[in-house]
């Protein structure tokens, strides 16, 4: 198993988010999560990524406890909804950000997956002019370029149009199955969920004791 | 802990550097009054000087705010409904008065209304007091009338920018609907009406903003009053010329007392206006939703002739001083003929500092030591505050968060006298040996500068996207990494802007350098441009040299303004 999530819970207050949550994920497995807005997938991802703490539960990546390592430690790829780019630096310079220090660059490396997420010959542009689409590419060859362990995608094509979303599904899906990266991909898109996905679980079955899943 | 320690440190730093001088004063002053600084207020009158300074610093600040907004208000109306071709270019021009050192002001005005100025030439002779104002003067039965009609044209020039500032973009924001709705109204027929009962309920809090910003910034005023009108004093005036004999036990009393009852007076007054202009800003900041000023001007159309002839006069009321000013460092009186012959001597004298102690270019290597220090405490400290306050938001601690905040903006309630004479009087007292420190003056300008830092750097930060964060976190980068390679970038712009309205304030900066500035070595442009000034004009030269000095010094604090407008225009600021 790639990821073990065991008996999870988050709240907010009085209210409780993630109810004795339970995942697992097999090795370069991808799980597409359904569920509708605001039953707290997005806090799983963030709970699993170490944005967010949570009361009770363990998650252990390739067998081992993350649960007190800090975000950074984690060796966790994320893609949000919004596409996350730095607007003081071009394509180019955003991509470079999945290296921590420049002895690091692997420009062969670099270019290679520019070029098979179409975006070649965009990389000194400015993040303001690329699309929707675009945007989520390169938040996604940055992740993929810091090598994770696991890819987390949080609805990130979801303020894209039908068609452009069908498409860049498609991409995400092979590319990371190209790489044997084990993915969840949380969504309230069944089509989409369907795309990348080899298994969908709904929301519910996470949460078996769980009766108020709001 | 560790987070604390990390907050409390810049916090205590902060403080210290502002408390600290402060508060020795006062323990200094008290100490030699045998007065607390309540009771000090109700002995002013024991100084011959201080009654007459505290009304006339009430009244030329309460007139100096009217005919400011008398002048500021119809141009800011225009501005805002009118679609302007160069409207960039008429915003600067006009809020140029305001990032001018009050010392380039003062030279300013002596150059617009001296002998031979455009006001002498059509009967306005403010200066010597004859013809029209002459007259005035004594139907009146004011004397020096003139001078006091400068000081208050200078101040309105002065602070044009802040009606304009605080009044025109709301009037270019206002959805059109909303005047469109009450002119549907019966009681929106009459323009009286409107102007009543739906334009001042608009725009109140910003025209009560500017009213109370314009009266602090005149009744602290300093260079203006001194050369512009010399025969009144203001709290802010007398305390700096003053100033030098107090704390001294057993000597000169009433001094001590001035100083101690002034300056809680002015700090008084001070903080209760900004306390009550803070409150309007934070009322208007929920009032109504604005939209993009392209959108409302549009409805509005193109300006007409009357419309035109008031920018086109405003934009010559603000630039005509300046103008003027580098005029009168070229253009020189012989006495003795009483005409004038066009020459760069002057220019070559302030070069080779004939006439002082210091040269323009020592002086100007002085100003810039102080400002790139001033720069540099300011920069560092207001970024820990501003971060201080920022993290204490974000960790639900709103009320320490908001006590901190109250904190960082205390020396806005402080003028550049009050700071001069704090340290003079303070620190100095403690430690004597500072008072032959060369770079003693950074502490002044940088207690005045920090808190505009804070201003700036911590609504930047409130804006920063938390998500920029999460993604450092996820790309693995740790807190250091995070902290330099996205959180300053993404502060740049602010923080240059901060940089460089630190820099242009030290440059320009006048009361406390004037008290702290002993030797001629650590001469600063404006104390330069003062002296030049304060001495006998049997040469000649001598008022050209000053105007000359006082053109590096608007050169230099114009160059700062260009690059924070620069800036700020293009990733939007804070302050």
């Amino acid at each position: 198993m790639s990821l073990v999530i065991d008996q999870l819970n988050v709240r907010f207050d009085e209210h409780h988010v993630i109810h004795d949550l339970q995942l697992e994920l097999a090795s370069k497995e991808i799980v597409a999560i359904l569920g509708p807005s605001g039953c707290g997938k997005t806090t799983l991802l963030r709970a699993i990524a170490g944005l967010q703490t949570y009361d009770t539960g363990t998650i252990r990546l390739n067998g081992q406890h993350i649960e007190q390592q800090p975000c950074e430690m984690r060796g966790i790829g994320m893609l949000f909804q919004r596409p996350v780019l730095f607007p003081f630096k071009d394509v180019l310079g955003n991509i470079l950000f999945a290296y921590k220090r420049k002895k690091d660059w692997n420009m062969a490396e670099v270019n290679a997956i520019i070029e098979e997420m179409g975006l070649k010959g965009k990389e000194s542009q400015t993040i303001e002019t690329l699309s929707g689409g675009e945007a989520q590419r390169v938040v996604l060859i940055r992740a993929l370029l810091t090598n994770p362990r696991l890819m987390l995608l949080d609805e990130p094509l979801s303020a894209l149009d039908v068609d452009l979303r069908r498409k860049i599904a498609l991409e995400i899906r092979s590319i990371l199955k190209a790489r044997g990266i084990p993915a969840i991909h949380v969504t309230h898109d069944p089509a989409e969920a369907e795309i990348i996905g080899d298994r969908v679980v709904h929301w519910n079955e996470l949460q078996p004791g769980d009766d108020d899943e709001e | 802990m560790k987070s604390s320690v990390g907050h409390s440190v810049p916090v205590a730093l902060y403080l210290g550097l502002i408390l600290i001088p402060i508060l020795f004063a006062l323990d200094r002053l008290i100490f030699v009054t045998g007065s607390n600084p309540i009771e000090a207020i109700f002995r002013l009158d024991e100084h011959p000087l201080a009654i007459e300074a505290v009304q006339f610093t009430f009244l030329q600040a309460t007139f100096s705010a009217i005919l400011t907004l008398a002048i500021g208000l119809p141009i800011a109306w225009w501005l805002g409904r009118y679609q302007w071709k160069y409207i960039g270019l008429i915003r600067a021009a006009l809020t140029l008065p305001f990032v001018t050192p009050t010392v380039v002001a003062a030279m300013g005005f002596l150059a617009l209304i001296n002998d031979e100025g455009i006001l002498a030439s059509i009967g306005i002779d403010l200066r010597n007091e004859t013809g029209i104002i002459g007259s005035l003067s004594s139907s009146l039965g004011i004397e020096h009338s003139g001078h006091i009609i400068a000081l208050l044209l200078a101040h309105a020039w002065f602070n044009l920018a802040l009606v304009i500032r605080f009044v025109e973009p709301k009037i270019a924001t206002l959805p059109p609907r909303y005047e469109e709705a009450f002119r549907m109204l019966p009681v929106g027929t009459y323009p009286s009406e409107r102007l009543l009962r739906f334009w001042w309920p608009m725009l109140r809090t910003s025209i009560l903003s500017a009213f109370v910003f314009t009266f602090i910034f005149s009744f602290t005023s300093f260079a203006l009053v001194r050369w512009l009108a010399p025969e009144f004093w203001t709290i802010e005036s007398l305390m700096a010329i003053e100033g030098g004999a107090a704390g001294i036990p057993g000597y000169r009393e009433d001094v001590s007392l001035l100083v101690l009852g002034g300056a809680t007076l002015q700090g008084i007054v001070l903080l209760a206006a900004l306390g009550m202009a803070g409150r309007w800003q934070q009322k208007q900041s929920y009032e109504i939703e604005l939209v993009s000023e392209h959108h409302a001007r549009k409805k509005i159309g193109k300006p007409g002739l009357l419309q035109k002839v008031g920018i086109l006069s405003a934009c010559i009321f603000a630039l005509a001083p300046l103008f003027l000013m580098v005029i009168s460092s070229v253009r020189i009186r012989d006495r003795t003929t009483d005409s004038y012959r066009w020459s760069t001597e002057a220019w070559r004298y302030a070069f080779e500092g004939n006439l002082t102690y210091a040269s323009v270019p020592d002086a100007l290597m002085n100003s810039l030591f102080y400002a790139i220090g001033c720069l540099l405490v300011s920069c560092i400290l207001g970024f820990f505050v501003a971060q201080t306050i920022h993290s204490l938001e974000e960790k639900n601690r709103p009320k320490i968060a908001r006590f901190i905040d109250l904190l960082s903006m205390l020396p806005l309630a402080l003028s550049g006298v009050m700071v001069g004479l704090g340290v003079l009087l303070g620190i100095l007292k403690v430690w004597p040996a500072l008072f032959s420190w060369y770079a003693l003056p950074i502490l002044p300008h940088a207690m005045l500068t920090t808190p505009f830092v804070v201003r700036i750097l911590l609504p930047a930060m409130r804006e920063i996207d938390s998500d920029y964060e999460e993604a450092g976190k996820i790309l693995g980068y740790n807190r250091s990494q995070r902290f330099f390679r996205i959180k300053i970038p993404l502060l740049k712009p602010h923080l240059v802007v901060a940089a460089a309205l630190s820099m242009a304030f030290s440059l320009g900066e006048f009361g406390a350098s004037w008290i702290l500035l002993r030797s001629g070595a650590w001469d600063t442009l404006p104390v330069l441009v003062d002296q030049l000034m304060s001495r006998p004009k049997y040469f000649q030269l001598v008022e050209p040299i000053a105007m000359a000095t006082a053109t590096v010094l608007m050169s230099m604090t114009f160059l700062l303004f260009v690059i924070a407008e620069r800036f700020r225009s293009h990733q939007g600021g804070g302050f």
